[in-house]
């Protein structure tokens, strides 16, 4: 594995940001925006963990950017702020109290939680896990994005990309053309690609954000498929598993995002859809498409490590055991596939299987840290600084392990790991567990 | 109700045990349950595949959200032991002190076995001892400091008062006042304490329970342990 | 003392001294010393204050004293008098000149009244009113009325003369037990009557004896009013808590309790504030001074302090619940307040609820 096999982030987010036009809203229209998107955004849920938060910042010292920089502003809560204002002002029961004692948020404010909702907070919720009242804040902070978002304070990387890929199905001008000629290329390998196949059990999403610059992942994943026997498809009218409208905050652009993949998999009849190593692309396919499409779907999303689990339990993925801890690599658990999605033991017995001895880090499973550029904060120019400081943590605890590799399933997490280690001149390997299953087939 | 106070030669006694603490329970019923309401906003549909039991998640982690791993837990060593040292010697100071259990025996009709007053004095003294350095931390620490509240400050208050007074009535330490002028300004330190608990984060102590629930079943919807 | 001047000059009774009836009625000078050091240790003076006191009621003339009973029961009458042997205590009242008092005197009907107006006439301006039982007032004045005079112009009248008034028993010094709840005659006690002379209240149902002439023979000492607390009564007496002086105390900071009148904490003569004693909220020398020459009090007998010496101890609620049980209200009250939070939830929720379907509508 190389640097160069996934793109930098940043310089794609630059590349984004030029296009965008600074916003014709006036303050009040921006605030009234946010506001109403927050009031539409808050559920049940959200109300009853703001009436229980005790302000004991705890949630702090679960937060990468808080525990890396030591600068109070990172407190979780704190980045849940508006959110909170408006609510309290406008939905809760004690509103009239609220109104009497609190003012309303102002433009400077949503300028201020910019920085906030989006550099700092990667949606790894872990401070979701360690509030010690049970508040869920991590799904605050995207209502906080929402808000932002539709007061058109996005940031403009995230902006420019959540408006191209919902009008025109591509992320920096790579769409299903662009497609074509990958698959093209794959092809040229003698890899064989089933590309927009009528009807398939299994669909394979991809994402522009892997092919950019290189044909590897799909080519791994199109040599595991085959085999593994699979009657599988990639489909140029759905397979990009990013979703900017997510990442931005722009619910419409969103379901409109996913909406394409559902679509495209009910037409070819899929029972499974395979989410590419794309972190944050697996719970918003898996656990928010499906409502925000407004029915139960007739397949299941999987991801990448989950299939090749499966695989693996069913008997049809064989793999190449190198021999007892013949390598020693440590696991790197994306939050948005571990603790955001709930798969932590496939990768894991895709690990053992390949014989590799693993030494996990402190924190991991559920309790793992951020690898700091997750939820759109790894395209985001202002918040390199922060990044970096927050990768230091990862970096630690990976070299406490004492493991030569660290293997990863998310394309984020692999650019945070791969940007570190160049930048660091660091002395580990980055392997994506894609990549690692596809050179070691049976 | 109708125990015969009038107001009439009503002493501040009779009036913190009698329509203080009347009103004050009025208020904070009312006020409780109508904070409640908070529950019966909008309640997204979730139309996504459970990967876990949402009820069994959500009623263990009423439970396990006390204790959290210690990746987390590590660093919140202090806030995690005296939030427990605080609120364990507040209610053993709350239900076992004779006089307070004799309270909850005229509301409940039942009484349990209390402790000796040294017993309860020295654990009121270490519970203040507590909220003096909780409340140090609080003006002191950034973090604390940028999310604190009004609400925090007077909810601290409210916490101490009835500490403050209660060790003052069984100490008998009065500042000249009479004993039963120190009670009834304990009691009426309760009623404070009850007027103020639906409007602010004493709250808590009732919303940890369906949030807790709420959290730990939007994990295990997921399949995570919360 | 200036008030006992005219006294001497119109009263025969008032010529002898009080050591004189004392001595004639065969109290020894130790009997005498001890009774005085008793009373200066009860009024807190210094032990140098002892002679003070046995010269000033040794020289004390006779002062004339009268006793109005009003709506009251002769309980206070019956606690001084019924002492099981002759007392000190009980001589010092054979040692002033008590004028009128219709229970004990033996005139009776307009004899009785004459005596009385005699001897207002006589020492008007000096003499001390003592007074049992409350007042009933307004339109229930004439409830309570001795040969055809209200009790309410009774004492208006009798208070006019009077150097001071000492009222005994609770119902004379805040209305007892007629002014409880419903306070069928409107009854109050001496001071909501009289506001323009000096009152000492010597509260209780009834007062201890030894408090009554205590209180007695701080007058005759100093011809003043003792120290009062802000219910007027003497500090001396009236200065400190029950609970404070209580033997079974430290029962109570053990957490040793009775908690009922025939279990084992009842026979081991734990503190009684489970089962409702008052001590903690009682100003009284009951703990100190005991009944019947020290024999016992109410909470050495057994039973937990009624807090009788307080104003409307009566309608404290019951005498047997404790302390700090307060009255919170009923289920009742509870379910209809709830009922209102729900009914405010119901109505915050539903309008925050459309409020948010607005938004959404918008939004999509």
């Amino acid at each position: 594995m190389s640097a160069t096999m996934i793109p930098d982030y940043g310089v794609l987010g630059a590349r984004a940001a030029a296009g965008v036009k600074p916003t014709t809203l006036s303050d009040d229209q921006q605030v009234a925006r946010a506001k109403a998107a927050f009031i539409a955004g808050m559920t049940g849920d959200m109300a009853t963990y703001l009436e229980s938060c005790i302000h004991c910042g705890m949630c702090a010292e679960a937060c990468h950017f808080y525990i890396a920089t030591g600068d109070a502003k990172y407190t979780p809560i704190y980045k849940a702020e508006p959110l909170k204002k408006v609510y309290r002002r406008e939905l809760a029961p004690m509103r009239w109290l609220y109104r009497l004692t609190t003012r309303d948020i102002t433009v400077e404010d949503l300028a201020d939680w910019q920085e906030l909702a989006y550099d700092s907070c990667t949606q790894c919720g872990r401070c979701s896990l360690l509030c010690p009242m049970g508040i869920h804040i991590q799904s605050m902070i995207q209502v906080v994005r929402n808000g932002l978002e539709a007061a058109g304070m996005a940031p403009a990387e995230l902006q420019a990309l959540c408006e191209e890929q919902s009008d025109k199905a591509s992320i920096l001008g790579a769409g299903p053309d662009k497609l074509r000629e990958v698959v093209e290329r794959v092809r040229a390998q003698g890899i064989e690609v089933p590309l927009d196949k009528d009807q398939a059990e299994v669909m394979v999403l991809s994402s522009a954000l892997d092919f950019l610059k290189d044909d590897g992942v799909v080519a791994a994943t199109a040599r595991i498929m085959n085999k593994v026997g699979a009657d599988w498809t990639i489909r140029s009218d759905g397979f990009e598993s990013a979703n900017f409208g997510a990442l931005a905050g722009d619910v419409r652009a969103q379901r409109r995002i996913s909406n394409r993949i559902i679509d495209a998999a009910i037409a070819t009849g899929a029972k499974k859809v395979i989410v590419a190593e794309c972190g944050h692309a697996y719970p918003v396919l898996r656990w928010e498409a499906a409502t925000l499409y407004g029915q139960e779907l007739p397949f299941e999303f999987l991801s990448v490590a989950e299939f090749l689990g499966q695989e693996l339990q069913a008997g049809r993925l064989k793999l190449k055991n190198a021999g007892n801890g013949a390598s020693h690599v440590t696991f790197h658990d994306p939050c948005k596939i571990g603790r955001m999605g709930g798969s932590f033991d496939d990768a894991r017995q895709v690990l053992d299987a390949l014989g590799l001895k693993l030494t996990e880090m402190e924190s991991h499973g559920r309790t793992n840290l951020c690898c700091g550029g997750g939820g759109g904060v790894a395209m985001l120019k202002s918040a390199q600084h922060i990044r970096e400081q927050a990768f230091e943590l990862k970096r630690e605890e990976v070299e406490r392990t004492g493991a030569q590799s660290v293997v990863t399933a998310c394309n984020t997490c692999m650019q945070s790991l791969e940007m570190g280690k160049a930048r660091l001149n660091w002395d580990k390997d980055v392997v994506n567990l894609v990549n690692l299953v596809s050179d070691s087939l049976a | 109700m109708n125990e015969g106070l009038y107001l009439q030669g009503m002493s501040l006694l009779d009036f913190a045990r009698g329509p203080a603490l009347r009103w004050a329970v009025a208020i904070f019923v009312i006020g409780v349950v109508w904070r409640l309401g908070a529950l019966l906003l909008y309640k997204r549909q979730d139309l996504s595949r459970p990967r876990g039991a949402t009820f069994a998640g959500g009623a263990k982690t009423l439970l396990t959200r006390s204790a959290p791993p210690h990746e987390l837990e590590k660093d919140i060593k202090f806030q995690h032991y005296s939030g427990y040292a605080w609120h364990i010697s507040m209610f053993i100071v709350l239900l076992f002190g004779t006089p307070h259990m004799l309270f909850f025996k005229g509301i409940l009709g039942f009484g349990w076995p209390t402790l000796p007053t040294v017993y309860i004095t020295v654990l009121s003294v270490l519970t203040t001892a507590i909220l003096l350095v909780l409340l140090a931390r609080r003006v002191m620490n950034p973090v604390l400091r940028k999310i604190s509240t009004t609400d925090d400050y007077i909810s601290w208050f409210m916490a101490f008062l009835p500490f403050l007074t209660g060790l003052m009535a069984y100490m008998h330490v009065t500042f000249g006042m009479r004993y039963e002028t120190v009670l009834a300004l304990h009691i009426l330190s309760i009623c404070l304490l009850l007027v103020w608990f639906p409007f602010g984060k004493l709250m808590h102590a009732v919303m940890i329970w369906p949030s807790r629930y709420k959290v730990g079943a939007a994990f295990a919807r997921r399949g995570v342990r919360a | 003392m200036e008030w006992q001047g005219s006294a001497e000059e119109h009263s025969m009774a008032a010529n002898n001294t009080v050591g004189d009836v004392l001595r004639a009625n065969g109290v020894s000078r130790r009997g005498f010393m001890k009774f005085c050091a008793a009373t200066a240790s009860m009024m807190a003076l210094p032990p140098g204050m002892v002679s003070t006191v046995a010269a000033a009621i040794e020289n004390a003339r006779r002062p004339s004293v009268l006793w109005l009973p009003f709506q009251e029961c002769t309980g206070c009458t019956e606690s001084l008098t019924r002492s099981h042997t002759p007392t000190v205590e009980g001589l010092i009242f054979d040692a002033v000149s008590l004028d009128y008092h219709h229970t004990l005197q033996a005139a009776a009907g307009q004899r009785a009244e004459d005596a009385l107006h005699k001897a207002m006439e006589e020492n008007y301006g000096n003499y001390l009113l003592l007074v049992d039982g409350s007042i009933p007032t307004g339109d229930y004045e004439a409830y309570s009325c001795t040969n055809g005079h209200t009790h309410l112009s009774m004492l208006k009248e009798a208070a006019a003369g009077a150097a001071a008034i000492v009222t005994i028993g609770t119902c004379a010094a805040y209305g007892g037990i007629p002014k409880a709840n419903p306070n069928p005659t409107e009854a109050v006690g001496v001071q909501d009557i009289i506001k323009d002379k000096p009152i000492i209240n010597v509260p209780g149902c009834p007062p201890i004896p030894t408090v009554i002439t205590g209180v007695l023979a701080h007058y005759l000492t100093f011809g003043t009013i003792p120290e009062l607390d802000k219910f007027g009564r003497p500090m001396a007496f009236y200065g400190q808590n029950i609970h404070d002086r209580c033997y079974r105390r430290p029962f109570y900071d053990r957490g040793q309790f009775a908690n009922s009148f025939d279990d084992e904490g009842a026979k081991k003569g734990y503190c009684l504030f489970k089962l409702g004693c008052k001590g903690p909220v009682t100003y009284n020398a009951c703990a100190t001074l005991k009944w019947n020459e020290g024999v016992s009090w109410p909470v050495q007998s057994g039973h937990g302090c009624l807090g009788c010496s307080e104003p409307d101890f009566w309608d404290k609620g019951s005498f047997y619940r404790p302390v700090s049980a307060a009255y919170w209200g009923d289920v009742k009250t509870i379910g209809i307040t709830a009922a209102a939070g729900a009914a405010a939830a119901l109505a915050a929720g539903a309008l925050a609820r459309g409020k948010q379907k607005k938004a959404q509508e918008e939004q999509a």
